[in-house]
């Protein structure tokens, strides 16, 4: 199993609570070890195994809660 | 977009509704604005957290029940504009970071077998030449290798005034050529560049919470189902459902946990535009409080580059012209760097300067060369075989100069000056810091007569001389002591000591190391004090903003509550008040984007660059360099 961090970016990040809301979505998901969202800076840091739970998954997850994001190489 | 047509259709139904006294329309307003929010609310329960979106609902709804349906859909309509608005705002206020990410290079031009082809920036590895035409931008960090030009470094250092790159010189990657022809080789690609540490360095800083962030989110997550046991008290206690969903819609804590991200988003963004580095949110707070900096000498007040400054003559056989121009002749055998201050000093008034085949330098005290035929010395008295007795030279010393004798066959001939010369930026920035209430000490390891000369001539509030790198932890230390905020200014090599224990590090000409870039709490790209002052006047905005912010979002929620205590708030108004204190707070930091002129006295403009004035004959505002022995 390997581990990588993917970093998603988003402009839509507008009130603090979707912090929570995001984060718990993406920590529910299978294949995923840990969700950082910076609010500040608009970056979800996913740290995800990306067999089991491709960059796809964690995009649709998020949108699922309301939030388009796409990955960034930075 | 999709935000903006509910908004619209919301809007018009609201209208539509007035215009025809039908409450159905209004029902249908509340709907098709609040649907979206219910989604969200109803998804955040779902993993067992209490929005403000559910807050939201649960007042909408609350209406509907007590017949109220234009307090419904005003709720709701205004929740969605506020929100849309909100999210427009905040992208502008991200947009400084955001655009710097974006103008990150995503192809280049590089010499394979000698002939141009286009690659991706991954392609690339250390060691390619790269090609930059005129209009192009640098796509790596590198060194030049042939060509020339002007480099527009705006988004590294925040000077606009191109950086002429000749064979040798250093660029870095997202930097635009404003003309010529570069070939670059790539040093540092991509996530190595400067550009990707700046940007992550600056991002890492906008996450990183102020104290009074943390609180406030602490505070925020109690507060919500706070709110709502509070307004069912109250409903449960006046049997006032109205009064009950008002208290709902208004105690919403939009504003109040919003005001300091915002404020730090804002400026620490500015402040990279403008080639500032600060380390977070928290640094941002101790940056506004300094109220002392102590900086290094040479090469921070200083250029650290001797430079001639008088010639005189005690033999009136000889003219001054001859007396430099025996003493560079002499020169031109000798490494020293005092050496180069003098012949370049004689070949600025014109003089011929020959090297000479035979010279012998003396440890300490000088040189002896021989020039056509006879032996010339520079340097100490102990050199020539007669006593000169020249009470210039005393007067040259204390000036923190450092004067040599000239001698011809052993007798004083004359006397040259070479001294290290202020830089032209730091009149200017010690004014400009001392205009903002902030002492400038001085801290350097070289001579005290060297350095109150120079402490004198800029107006530095106190010096410590002939200091080592302890010595220097121990001066930051008692500042400390006295109670005072203190900034040091160093160049991170034998300052690190001291600079750990300073309220806050700074490091100058930062672009060039990515440890600074890492690790100061404040990293000036470009290697120029007024930036310092442009920093720390930034630092001060911005907590200043998010003082305002955090005492307009309380104000507006106390006097909402003393309003629906009293009577006369209604859902409606009170989430209209509310979310206009929330684009208020978003406004009033974005005020923090606008770009300000560099703080500096006037007639220190940026066009200046490092090597500073230089004067010959005499000097006024020159300085020795450290414990120069001859």
């Amino acid at each position: 199993m390997t581990t990588t961090t993917t970093t998603l970016r988003s402009e839509e990040f507008s009130c603090p609570s979707c912090v929570n809301k995001i984060e718990t979505k993406l920590r529910a998901l299978d294949g995923v070890s840990d969700a950082e969202v910076k609010f500040s800076s608009g970056r979800i840091l996913v740290d995800h195994d990306p067999e089991v739970a491709p960059i796809r998954s964690l995009v649709d997850a998020v949108a699922a809660v309301g939030y388009t994001t796409r990955p960034s190489a930075y | 977009m999709k935000n903006w047509i509910i908004v619209a259709v919301s809007a018009a139904l609201i209208v539509a509704s007035w215009v025809t006294g039908w409450d159905g329309l209004m029902l249908a307003a509340a709907l098709v604005a609040g649907w979206r929010i219910a989604v969200s609310a109803f998804q955040a329960l779902r993993i067992g957290v209490v929005s403000i979106d559910l807050l939201v609902v649960v007042a909408a709804v609350g209406a509907l029940f007590i017949d109220n349906y234009w307090e419904s859909a005003a709720v709701t309509f205004l929740f969605a504009l506020g929100k849309a608005l909100e999210k427009a705002t905040l992208s502008r206020t991200r947009r400084a970071l955001a655009d710097l990410v974006e103008s990150a290079p995503e192809t280049a031009t590089v010499l394979r077998d000698g002939s141009p082809v286009t690659v991706e920036i991954w392609e690339l590895t250390p060691g390619d030449i790269v090609l930059v035409r005129n209009g192009e931008q640098v796509p790596v960090d590198g060194r030049v290798v042939s060509g020339h030009g002007g480099v527009d470094e705006a988004s590294i250092t925040g000077e606009s005034i191109p950086a002429e790159k000749a064979a040798d010189s250093e660029v870095f990657a997202g930097t635009w050529l404003r003309s010529g022809l570069l070939r670059v080789e790539a040093v540092g690609i991509g996530a190595d560049s400067t550009l990707a540490r700046i940007i992550h360095r600056v991002e890492d800083a906008q996450d990183d919470k102020a104290r009074t962030q943390t609180f406030l989110e602490k505070f925020s997550r109690f507060y919500t189902p706070g709110v709502m046991v509070a307004a069912l008290a109250v409903g449960l206690l006046t049997r006032d459902v109205a009064l009950a969903l008002t208290l709902l819609v208004i105690a919403c804590p939009g504003a109040l946990v919003i005001s300091i991200p915002v404020s730090i988003v804002a400026g620490i963004g500015r402040s990279a535009r403008d080639g500032v580095l600060i380390k977070g949110g928290e640094y941002l707070e101790t940056a506004a409080r300094v109220d002392t900096v102590v900086v290094d000498k040479t090469g921070t007040l200083t250029t650290g580059r001797p430079e001639l400054t008088d010639v005189l003559v005690l033999d009136t056989r000889f003219s001054a012209d001859e007396v430099l121009q025996l003493a560079a002749r002499a020169e031109t055998a000798s490494e020293h760097p005092l050496a180069e201050a003098i012949i370049r000093g004689a070949q600025q008034r014109g003089l011929p300067v020959a090297v000479v085949d035979q010279a012998r330098p003396v440890v300490g005290r000088g040189i002896i060369a021989r020039v056509d035929g006879h032996d010339i010395t520079v340097g100490a008295a102990d050199l020539l075989t007669t006593d000169p007795r020249a009470p210039q030279l005393e007067q040259l010393n204390r000036e923190g100069k450092t004067a040599m004798y000239v001698g011809v066959d052993g007798q004083p001939v004359g006397v040259v000056a070479v001294a290290d010369t202020i830089r032209a930026d730091a009149p200017g920035a010690i004014t400009a810091l001392h205009g903002r209430g902030i002492r400038v000490v001085m801290a350097t390891g070289d001579a005290e007569p060297v350095a109150r000369a120079v402490a004198e001539s800029l107006g530095v509030d106190e010096v410590h001389a002939q200091l080592l790198p302890e010595d220097k932890l121990d001066l930051v230390a008692s500042l400390q002591a006295q109670g005072r905020v203190v900034a040091m200014v160093g160049d991170g090599v034998n300052d690190t000591p001291a600079l750990a224990r300073a309220d806050i590090g700074v490091a100058m000409g930062a672009a060039g190391s990515p440890a600074a870039i890492e690790t100061a709490d404040i990293a000036l790209m470009a290697d120029r004090l007024p930036r310092l002052v442009h920093a720390l006047h930034l630092a001060r905005r911005t907590v200043r903003t998010m003082r305002v912010n955090i005492t307009i979002a309380l104000l507006t929620v106390a006097v909402l509550l003393a309003g629906v205590l009293f009577g006369g708030v209604t859902m409606s108004l009170g989430m209209l008040v509310h979310e206009a204190s929330v684009l208020v707070v978003i406004g009033i930091a974005m005020l923090l984007l606008r770009p300000t002129r560099a703080h500096t006295a006037p007639g220190t403009a940026s066009t200046v660059s490092a090597s500073g004035a230089t004067s010959v004959y005499p000097a006024s505002r020159t300085v020795t360099t450290p414990g120069a022995s001859r």
